[in-house]
């Protein structure tokens, strides 16, 4: 179905132009007087084609930070930078490929036509980029019959995957998603992961992808960053060392299960600070 | 891959076409009867009433033969009406929707020209139209002027909150797609509008109707209309031309609307279906 997974060895161009690079950010919110630090010194970085996944109690701004390296809201004091340029640039350039919480497909637009939405607008951006074939891409998500339903003739599952291939159709050098699977049931949100990861593997992005679920962060990522709230700030980088490429055997691997109990448990203890 | 143009059909199963056909007509009896029995408890009233007060209500048929006598007269002064209807909603709710986009991309057109709005709307139409006679005389401006006038609120205020109405996620992904504001107007909030567009507008066709028999009440003027004629029956106690102008009225009132719910079902069949997950 889907094109030859690629081997890659586990190797990323380190250099600091290529990528997500995050530094000093500090983001609040409020009036001057009464600030609220939500953001509070964050530095990270993701290279090229590696996936990171973002984790943390609910509330200690990881939409606010998906929301900074998307250009949608500004850095109070610190700079993000795409491929070494400033994120306004590489939105301009069309670099940045958004999936939210909800699909937030148009309804009255075809499911096809809403894939092709990218390819639509800012076209300034299109000359020489290659991008991917709508209909291709909807038939390697399995979507082959749903390409001229609408969107309220699919299931959530479904306009979750129309969402992520409408991210992916313009061939993107960075792909955020905000928990684009927390409004699935758990076996739903098992297949679609499974079927991200597979389409990643064969189309390594950089992206950086927010979730609540440990066991999703330990088989999709290559590095999970772990948040601690109030105020909003990086506890700690787990680097995800199992093989790739990964499959549903991983979940039965002692290296998966010794991870999985390493970061609940360190996700325990910044809860517990929370709480305090 | 299956092609999926009906997609508004329900795919029924196909053997059981004559149970089907049954069910269908037993659904439609079972829709229409109940107004039909209320239209008709409310004419039989009706009839007993007026033939027990002759000078107070005429009697259905009374109505009926007067529209049959003179069909051209009525047709005329219709037509008169319709055509103020026409002109004078079309700019009502074209200017209402317009200035809804203005202050849409605008905020600060919004707070500096929405209190006046607010002010003229709720100034009574029926005090305006004689200052418009006035300045208009009695030709068909003043006329034109109040049927707009009394659409382009509503026009205004839904059309407002359908354009700021929009799924914010889904404009997350149009402006990280640095797409431009022509752009996620086009795409995103243009067509997101048009729920509220549509309801608008069915407040807005009833009340043109209103506002046009008004107009012609204070401003009969030489080209006539349903209201003017209307005014001149009552004048004479002619109760059936009246009331004749009165159903008509009605009948414009209702064609009106039944024509917006076949466009609005044409045009807006996706917002009746809910997105899951949103
Ligand atoms: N626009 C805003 N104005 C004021 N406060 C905000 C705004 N956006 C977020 N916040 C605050 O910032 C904090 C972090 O919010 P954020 O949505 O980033 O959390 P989160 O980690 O994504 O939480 P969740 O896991 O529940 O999605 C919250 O306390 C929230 O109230
Ligand atoms: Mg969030």
């Amino acid at each position: 179905m889907l094109a030859e997974v690629v081997k890659q060895p586990e190797t990323f161009a380190a250099s600091k132009d290529s990528g997500v690079a995050v530094c000093n950010v500090c983001k609040g919110f409020g009036p001057p007087d009464a600030k609220v630090t939500v953001l509070d010194n964050v530095n990270f970085n993701i290279q090229k084609g590696e996936f990171v996944s973002v984790i943390g109690p609910s509330g200690c701004g990881k939409s606010t930070l998906l929301k900074l390296v998307a250009g949608l809201s500004e850095a109070d004091s610190g700079s993000v930078s795409i491929d070494g340029k400033p994120v306004k640039e590489a939105a301009r350039a069309k670099s940045i490929g958004l999936v939210p919480q909800s699909p937030a497909l148009l309804p009255w637009r075809t499911v096809l036509d809403n894939v092709r939405l990218p390819m639509l607008v800012n076209k300034r951006s299109n000359a020489g980029r290659t991008m991917r074939d709508p209909e291709a891409l909807l038939h390697s998500f399995g979507l082959g019959n749903a390409i001229d339903k609408f969107p309220s003739q699919l299931s959530g599952g479904m306009q979750q995957r129309v969402a992520i291939a409408r991210a992916f159709v313009f061939d993107p050098a960075v792909m955020l998603m905000d928990e684009p699977f927390s409004a699935l049931d758990e076996m739903n949100r098992d297949k679609q992961r499974m079927g991200l990861l597979e389409f990643w593997q064969s189309n390594r992005k950089s992206v950086m992808f927010v979730t609540h679920s440990v066991p999703e962060a330990i088989m999709l990522s290559d590095r999970i960053i772990l948040m601690a709230a109030h105020p909003g700030r990086i506890a700690e980088i787990i680097p995800v060392d199992l093989p790739r490429p990964r499959d549903e055997a991983v979940y039965a691997t002692d290296a998966f299960r010794d991870l999985e109990g390493y970061v609940r448990n360190s996700l325990k203890t910044v809860m517990r600070q929370v709480h305090v | 891959m299956s092609n999926f143009t009906n997609v508004g059909m329900a795919t029924a199963g196909e053997g059981k076409k004559t149970s089907l056909f049954s069910y269908r007509v037993g659904a439609i009896i079972a829709s229409w009867a109940p107004p039909l029995i209320t239209f008709f408890v409310v004419a039989v009233v009706w009839q007993l009433l007026a033939i027990s007060n002759p000078f107070v209500i005429p009697t259905l048929d009374a109505i009926g033969s007067s529209l049959l006598e003179s069909p051209q007269m009525y047709w005329a002064n219709m037509l008169v009406t319709s055509q103020e209807i026409a002109i004078g909603a079309g700019f009502g709710i074209l200017c209402g929707f317009l200035l809804a986009v203005i202050m849409a991309e605008l905020p600060i057109v919004e707070r500096a020209v929405m209190p006046l709005m607010v002010v003229i709307m709720v100034t009574p139409v029926v005090a305006i139209a004689p200052a418009l006679v006035v300045a208009f005389g009695f030709g068909m401006m003043p006329k034109y002027i109040v049927t707009g006038l009394v659409v382009f609120f509503p026009m205004l205020v839904n059309s407002l909150a359908g354009l700021k109405d929009v799924d914010a996620r889904a404009l997350d992904v149009m402006r990280t797609l640095n797409a431009s504001r022509w752009e996620i107007f086009r795409d995103l909030r243009f067509p997101g509008s048009m729920p509220f567009f549509f309801a608008g507008l069915r407040i807005a066709l009833p009340l043109s109707v209103v506002g046009a028999a008004v107009a012609e009440f204070v401003a009969p003027g030489q080209q006539a209309g349903l209201g003017s004629l209307l005014t001149i029956a009552a004048a004479q106690a002619n109760l059936p031309v009246t009331w004749a102008c009165i159903v008509l009225l009605c009948v414009l009132g209702v064609v009106l609307v039944s024509a917006l719910a076949v466009v609005r079902k044409r045009v807006l069949w996706w917002s009746d279906q809910s997105i899951v997950g949103r």
